[in-house]
């Protein structure tokens, strides 16, 4: 469990280098995703309906290199974060070490395999 | 500060609210890919989500997210500054107050225009 509050603390409970790692890139990501999804939302959704992402409006805006960039940073940033956030839910509940090798063999072959999908669409208008 | 009172309750909601979102995301992803296989393919799934429930799950669907991101401010507050964990409380409340004003706004735009007779 990350009970770390400051960032020394994370610098202390982290087992490696690579847990601080994911301690830092998950406050930064997020930062990031900030804008980015509440930006998407915004403009996806609330600016316009749900009925107005038809087939014609979709491919017309991801013909656009700008947006192609803009999801395709919404995709991998919030896969990777939302990937890691999953990973510390399933190390804290999943309690036997096998069950969690299984879980997160599975949980991650998903989370490529739908990441590799999306970046194929993105990139295949 | 993680445990007991506000900031677990921060905590957990910012779990629950996670793992939706991601949730979402993998099913969003699959479903606008499907635009690969063409009009029809997209088209036949897309002209579902037009029915009012799905308009309403975008709705807490976005609620969900305005909260993750403004706790995860919180988060970056308490971890970076002196003074962060000291207001931790305040903030939470102010974060839950913006998530609902934020929540108010979204569904005022999105029903009225389901009202409207508005997808």
């Amino acid at each position: 469990m990350i009970r770390a509050r400051t960032f020394t603390d994370a610098r202390q409970q982290a087992h490696s280098n690579a847990e601080l790692n994911w301690w830092i890139f998950m406050r930064i990501s997020g930062l990031i995703l900030v804008f980015l999804v509440l930006g998407h939302i915004y403009m996806t959704f609330i600016q316009v309906s749900e009925a107005d992402a038809t087939y014609i409006a979709v491919v017309n805006k991801l013909q656009q290199p700008a947006w192609k960039f803009y999801d395709w940073t919404i995709l991998a940033l919030s896969l990777l974060h939302g990937v890691n956030g999953a990973r510390y839910s399933i190390e804290d509940y999943v309690r036997t070490r096998p069950n969690r090798a299984w879980v997160k063999t599975i949980f991650y072959t998903i989370s490529a395999v739908i990441f590799t999908l999306g970046t194929i669409g993105l990139f295949s208008i | 500060m993680y445990r007991g009172r506000e900031g677990q309750w921060a905590w957990v909601l910012h779990r629950l609210s996670g793992l939706a979102i991601l949730a979402y995301l993998l099913v969003h992803v699959i479903s606008i890919s499907l635009f690969m296989f063409g009009e029809r393919a997209y088209m036949a799934l897309h002209t579902t989500y037009e029915l009012p429930i799905f308009s309403l799950g975008l709705i807490a669907v976005t609620a969900g997210v305005v909260y993750h991101s403004l706790n995860g401010l919180r988060i970056i507050v308490m971890d970076f500054t002196g003074m962060g964990v000291l207001y931790q409380r305040q903030m939470f409340w102010a974060v839950l107050g913006l998530t609902l004003l934020a929540t108010a706004y979204t569904a005022f735009v999105v029903i009225s225009r389901l009202l409207g007779g508005h997808a």
